[in-house]
């Protein structure tokens, strides 16, 4: 969720104290998460299906919750949540969406507020049903929710609400001794990305009781998934005081303690210093920031759909089994509402799926239109986003033409071209960014075709702000590089370049401080012939950031390279370059920017 | 926007202006035949050829323009295809499942005489009063099954030997083509749409007019046509029809309706009822544009599509074929390379890329045979448009702009291509004197001429199509206009165009004896002072003091008017008298000195530099380009120095047309390499607006920040200069490849290159000399052949040629 300064304004101030109340929940085998993503998940318990093996599929109430399209809300801002409509919705997944996978239905913020957004609480501090929005509880509707054979889902935020203090004279369920007044701290310092909570103390021992009753409370009524939402650093916030890790862990923990297997997903724009502990204490966290425009459509392109290309790709590494990076909800159903054009509709249902985002839908599925459904259950889709691999990522430079790719398990790629500019635009995947050479099978994923043999890579005409998706299966020979290293003392360094250490790099280290000036030249490339080369480029790059890349002194290009994950953390794309044959220079100029640390080049040898 | 609409009928405002500007007109003795038909007119049946005038594929001398993607509504200027048939212009899109044409008439102009002066004696220049330039219609052929997102191997291309664009792409195994072009002798725009491989087309077609007009469908001839009047009385209409000679074409509503049609051929007319002709008002009474475009629409589509396209490849053919050029090979790697990803690596790589520069120059050529034919002349934009309010109105300039715009047509081969201005400047010239004589001594008008008289004729900065002035006036702007028409004749040699021009001359002249004023001068070097003609209070075209007596650009322009008419006067025996009088006048006037100041040739009769350093028009240095009185060899060195300084001074870094006009002095003073420069700037990829060529290779000119506009003049300059850079040419003299720069030199050729004096050159080289050089005679008699110091004495008979040889 958004800040509400971003929300309408007849709900600004209801959502400016947005409150919680809290349940209890049941014991669960949810996943260790300290592995790397790309190792086996550890399970503590084999009772239960895995938490998040799979990037989840389903429907979130939130995304119709916050549009002003015609007759979606009608009781007010976020009216659109109630036992109806969650009901309808359910029956339309099951019948329409969940043979294709989709499976969790999400009540998101405000099953506990009035319409005016008044929250309610129990005598323990913990969210309450709103009857007039939940007439059956909440218990009733995860029960409904399961007769389909379906999974429910449920939203809190992180900290204790405000309003469920009552002076901190309120005991913490299943205590004798704990008051609200004993888990916060004394200056009741406020938390969450609307401040509307106080800061839980973790080092008080009744802290974890309070998170213990909440997870309970959810657990009983049956719910196998919660949004822990304005978690930070993140959700806009930073400093110690919106350090929500404490409470996520105590929320893992609690979980864990319900004994049910309930799935932990954080929100909402994760600070990414923090990944790893993202990743060993919960199942998803939302990398970017709300995807509803907050308008008379459910998103629009510019807000915020388009910024998902330039924040995902430094999240790539830190997804696999047990926890992914969640690009928020999806709203590609129905032409009018979407406030999308076709071609931005596909390259969001296509981002989605290749960065193995989970995939829920924001739409109102009793409306979605053929093509919309025809994007949101295309099997060969579906089946890219939930199995085994690792997330695609741009291979290549992250100017408005991107490519992104991913090896399948089967040895083929997954290959996406998008085009993020206005008008429509050729993009180019060449083989030799993907490794390999020579021919390779294409075919069209999402216009279900074999495009039959393409020799050295496939260019196409994309629409404005659209896509193609190819799963492509080589046929040539890998390709043979050379690689030189950037710290080689042979290389001319000026400016502020340096040589720094960096643990992953090739030969652990790599030149930095590329700013304002700072430059790093190859000297003696070498190449039997003339021409264009792709050269890849290992770096790191805490956030995206340009650099000039130029052979042999020629004017350099402006090369857009997305963030790596980290300042240590290794990643490359390719970028072309004129060759002549013989012996040449390459040089990365950061200009009058700042520019990513360049670990090593890899030189085709053809 | 569309603001004509409150403005009143013109044609009543017009009434009193006509009978003035026709008594003027006989009194000044002028007007010879006007090109009186209205630009919208039926016609004859056209020429079908006999034999298929298609080049095999492989054949043509020019790299075709292609791209791998599509141009769409909002990047029409930048990157949809132009073609045109003189009259209508059209931007093409070719989007697969959207195609869309913007249309227009060179003659849909909003606005009319313009003939109350603001309070300064300046003229308006709103889209009302002095009126704008418009779009016709725009035509779009959905076929939704043809997303762009769903077909593969898309391609399209501008083939300028053959006047064709043609796209092409795979749906679902089956390939698509689609080929658009603008013809002359069908007077229609044609798109038609095939396939290999049992694939049809199903969709709709839609005309939607731009100024809220409403569109009608006729079922019985499945035709859609609209028509309407603008507020000026200019009456317009357009009509779109389809045919198939397979599945089913109808209308709906106001759409056509096509399905399941293995090809598809789509016809499109229309234009206005403007006529060159003040007496009518410039309308013509009794055309309705709406239905003539019907007719003309439902003629030819009676026709199979490659009769349409053949009679059209047959007639363009014709007049492209004039003019070859290589400038030398280009790389594998290059030509590998999309046209757009071409630009970008020749302005990254700095590399020439012989093949693209020639191609550059040869779209100029293309542009030139599809924006002025028989109607009017090329405006700012040509007749491609993508909105209804183009900068500057998408007006005519008579400051540089117009001019330029010419300098290719009898260097390139193009010569009757250039009977449009002339045509233009004779059916406005009425109206252009009776607002001179009536209105420029306005005593708020700080350009009047100080003597009280008024004689003859002059224009504004701008002029539209109704004998409209718009903006300031420009005094000398008569001058230019007139010696850019007698360079005409000096290609062509033809008397009967000089009898055609005569009283224009005799005009411009007239208007000067009443405008000189005398002035006291003292000689820099003797100290003894001297009278001298100078022309009155002025500004160098948009630079400077706008109070300046004696501006140098004035004072050269004058000079060569006056010279042009004497010598027009002698070819037709007419006006001894006053000839002489001219010639006493031209002796008199002042001619710039350099500055022992700054060491450049005075841009105003000041030793200091007055304006901006770096200034974007080249005025003072108008006897270097396009005149020719300063000459490198010829002319004083201290002259030809002082020249030279302040063309160095102007800088190597303007845009477009400034840039052209920089090259084209370098290319007078023989310094190759600057000249070359000044055509690679121009060849710079355009991005976000900024100056250079767009995708489209038209020239994009940065108004701000992010925002460029087309503007065309560049796209004929700078292949004026590319042309000056290989060939020289004054009555008596023709100097071979005066500054070849070294990217061309190793090889290269060029034929039917004009050379002032009436010959056409053929030209072949090699390591940078001369190989061989075919003169051909048009008319001219004796001329004086020289390269790599060698100099060759030519006396031919018209039609006649001789080859040279053993150049050093």
């Amino acid at each position: 969720m958004r800040p509400p300064t971003h929300t309408v304004a007849r709900t600004l101030r209801a959502a400016l104290v947005l409150a919680v109340t809290a349940g209890l929940a049941v014991a669960v085998p949810t996943t260790a998460q300290a592995q790397r993503p790309d190792q086996a998940p550890i399970r503590t318990s084999s009772a239960q299906d895995p938490v998040a093996e799979k990037p989840y599929m389903g429907w979130s109430s939130w995304s119709l919750q916050t549009t002003s399209y015609p007759g979606v809300n009608p009781d007010g801002n976020y009216s659109y949540l109630t036992e109806a409509n969650v009901n309808k919705q359910t029956d339309a997944l099951a019948s329409k969406l969940k043979k294709y996978g989709y499976e969790y239905v999400n009540i998101d913020a405000g099953w506990w507020r009035g319409w005016d957004w008044t929250p309610e609480f129990d005598e323990y501090g913990r969210q309450k049903t709103n009857t007039e929005r939940f007439p059956s509880g909440m218990k009733a509707v995860a029960d409904r929710i399961h007769s389909k054979g379906l999974k429910a889902g449920i939203y809190l935020p992180v900290g204790l609400e405000k309003e469920g203090y009552g002076d901190g004279r309120l005991r913490i369920w299943n205590t004798d001794d704990c008051t609200t007044g004993d888990i916060v701290h004394s200056d009741l310092r406020t938390t969450n990305g609307w401040d509307s909570s106080y800061k839980i103390d973790f080092s008080k021992p009744c802290a974890q009781k309070y998170i213990d009753s909440q997870a309970r409370l959810i657990a009983d009524w049956g719910y196998d998934f919660l949004k822990l939402d304005g978690v930070g650093p993140g959700s806009f916030k930073s400093g110690d005081n919106y350090d929500n890790r404490a409470d996520v862990a105590a929320w893992q923990k609690a979980i864990k303690s319900t004994g049910r297997p309930i799935h932990l997903e954080i929100s909402w724009s994760l600070d990414i210093n923090y990944a790893k502990d993202w990743q060993a204490t919960s199942n998803g966290w939302r990398v970017d920031t709300d995807v509803e425009c907050y308008c008379n459509t459910l998103v629009s392109w510019e807000n915020s759909v388009e910024d998902r290309w330039r924040d995902t790709p430094g999240w790539t590494r830190y997804a696999g089994p047990g926890g992914w990076n969640d690009l928020d909800a999806i709203n590609v159903g129905n032409a009018d509402m979407s406030g999308l054009t076709k071609a931005e509709r596909q390259s969001y249902m296509t981002l989605w799926a290749i960065a193995k985002s989970p995939l829920y839908s924001g739409d109102d599925l009793t409306k979605l239109d053929d093509y919309g459904l025809s994007l949101m259950t295309n099997r060969d889709v579906l089946k890219i986003n939930q199995q085994p691999g690792k997330p695609a990522k741009p291979v290549t430079s992250v100017g408005d033409e991107q490519v992104w790719a991913s090896e399948n398990p089967d040895g083929s790629w997954t290959v996406a071209l998008f085009n993020q500019g206005d008008s429509a635009s050729p993009v180019t995947a060449d083989w030799q960014a993907l490794g390999f050479t020579g021919q390779a099978a294409v075919r069209d994923v999402w216009n279900r075709e074999s495009l039959g043999r393409h020799k050295d890579g496939i260019t196409q005409a994309v629409p404005a702000h659209g896509s193609r998706l190819f799963t492509v299966t080589p046929q040539g020979p890998e390709l043979r590089t050379t690689a030189y290293e950037a710290e080689s003392p042979g290389n001319v360094l000026s400016g502020s370049a340096s040589v720094a250490g960096c643990d992953e790099c090739s030969g652990a280290k790599k030149v930095g401080n590329l700013y304002t000036g700072g430059k790093v030249q190859f000297t003696d490339v070498v190449v039997k012939k003339a021409g264009r080369y792709l050269v890849k480029v290992a770096y790191t790059s805490g956030d995206p950031r340009s650099i000039g890349v130029s052979a042999n002194g020629k004017a350099p290009v402006a090369t857009a390279f997305p963030a790596t994950g980290g300042w240590q953390a290794v990643d490359s794309i390719s970028v072309p370059v004129t060759l002549k044959a013989g012996s040449n220079t390459i040089a990365f100029d950061s200009g009058e920017g700042y520019s990513p640390d360049i670990d090593k080049i890899d030189v085709p040898r053809v | 926007m569309n603001d004509q609409h409150p403005q009143p009928p013109a044609r009543s405002g017009t009434g009193p202006t006509r009978r003035r500007a026709l008594t003027l007109a006989a009194g000044a003795g002028a007007l010879t035949a006007l090109g009186a038909l209205p630009a919208f007119a039926a016609s004859a049946p056209p020429k079908r050829p006999a034999v298929s005038p298609m080049l095999a594929e492989g054949e043509g001398s020019t790299t075709r323009m292609w791209y791998r993607a599509p141009a769409g509504r909002t990047t029409m200027l930048e990157r949809a295809l132009p073609v045109g048939n003189g009259r209508l212009g059209a931007l093409v899109g070719n989007d697969p499942g959207q195609e869309v044409i913007f249309v227009s008439d060179a003659t849909m102009w909003t606005g009319g005489i313009n003939d109350t002066l603001e309070a300064d004696g300046q003229f308006p220049y709103g889209r009302a009063d002095f009126g704008s330039f418009t779009q016709l219609a725009h035509v779009t052929v959905d076929i939704p099954d043809h997303d762009l997102g769903a077909v593969n191997d898309f391609r399209r291309e501008l083939d300028i030997d053959q006047g064709l664009v043609t796209s092409r792409y795979v749906r679902s195994g089956v390939g698509y083509e689609r080929r658009v072009f603008a013809s002359h002798p069908d007077d229609v725009v044609v798109v038609h749409f095939s396939q290999r491989g049992g694939g049809h087309y199903t969709g709709t077609i839609s005309l939607d007019g731009t100024h809220d007009e409403k569109t009608s469908a006729d079922g019985k001839d499945n035709s859609l046509f609209l028509g309407a009047e603008f507020a000026n009385g200019l009456r317009y209409g357009a009509a779109v029809t389809a045919r198939s000679r397979s599945g089913s074409v109808t209308t709906d509503g106001a759409r056509i309706v096509f399905t399941r049609c293995a090809d598809l051929t789509v016809v499109i007319s229309g234009g206005s009822n403007y006529a060159p002709d003040h007496t009518t008002g410039y309308r013509d009474p009794d055309l309705d544009p709406a239905t003539l475009a019907r007719t003309k629409a439902r003629d030819a589509v009676r026709h199979p599509a490659t009769t349409l396209l053949h009679t059209h490849v047959a007639d363009y053919r014709e007049q492209f074929e004039g003019m070859s050029v290589s400038l030398g090979p280009s790389t594998g790697e290059q030509r590998a390379l999309d046209t757009w990803e071409r630009l970008k690596f020749r302005t990254q790589q700095d590399v020439p890329d012989p093949e693209l520069e020639a191609l550059y120059l040869q779209f100029g050529r293309y542009l030139m045979i599809s924006s002025s034919r028989d109607g009017l002349p090329v405006a700012l934009q040509g007749p491609w448009l993508d909105g209804n309010d183009p900068d500057w109105m998408g007006d005519y300039h008579t400051d540089i702009n117009i001019q330029m715009n010419y300098w290719i047509a009898d260097r390139t081969a193009l010569s009757r291509n250039f009977d449009a201005f002339t045509d233009y400047c004779l059916a406005q010239l009425p109206v252009w004197s009776e607002l001179t004589r009536t209105h420029f001594n306005d005593p708020r008008n700080r350009f009047r001429n100080s003597s009280g008289k008024v004689a003859g004729w002059t224009v504004a900065y701008s002029t539209n199509i109704y004998g409209g002035l718009g903006w300031w006036w420009h005094p000398p702007g008569n001058a230019w206009l007139c010696n850019t028409l007698w360079e005409h004749y000096q290609y062509t040699q033809d008397l009967g165009f000089v009898k055609k021009i005569y009283a224009m001359l005799k005009g411009a002249c007239e208007f000067w004896e009443t405008r000189l004023v005398t002035m006291t001068v003292k000689d820099a070097s003797s100290g003894e002072e001297r009278e001298v003609l100078v022309a009155d209070n002025d500004w160098s075209p948009e630079h400077g003091p706008q109070d300046a007596k004696g501006i140098t650009y004035a004072q050269e322009v004058v000079r060569d008017l006056f010279i042009n008419y004497r010598e027009a006067s002698e070819l037709l025996g007419r006006d001894a008298e006053f000839a002489k009088a001219v010639a006493g006048l031209q002796e008199r006037l002042y001619l710039p000195e350099v500055s022992p100041k700054t060491g450049w040739l005075q841009e105003w009769m000041s030793p200091d530099n007055l304006g901006e350093t770096t200034h974007r028009h080249l005025s003072p240095l108008i006897s270097l380009f396009p005149g020719d009185r300063i000459r490198p060899g010829d002319s004083p060195d201290a002259l030809v120095k002082g020249a030279t300084e302040l063309l160095t001074a102007r800088g190597m870094e303007s845009f477009g047309w400034a840039n052209a006009w920089r090259a084209l002095c370098w290319a007078r003073l023989k310094d190759a390499d600057r000249a070359y420069e000044l055509v690679v700037n121009n060849l710079r990829p355009s991005v976000d607006g900024t100056n250079g060529t767009a995708m489209n290779l038209f020239d994009i000119y940065e108004v701000e920040k992010g925002r460029g506009i087309f503007q065309i003049e560049s796209n004929f300059g700078t292949p004026a200069a590319m042309i000056e850079m290989l060939l020289y040419s004054r009555p008596g003299r023709i100097e071979l490849l005066p500054a070849l720069p070294a990217a061309w030199a190793r090889s290269g050729s060029v034929t039917g290159i004009g050379a002032r004096g009436g010959f056409v050159v053929d030209l072949s080289w090699r390591d940078g000399k001369v190989r061989e050089a075919r003169i051909r005679s048009v008319g001219g008699r004796r001329t004086k052949v020289t390269a790599g110091g060698v100099s060759r004495d030519v006396d031919l008979r018209a039609g006649r040629s001789v080859t040279l040889r053993n150049f050093g």
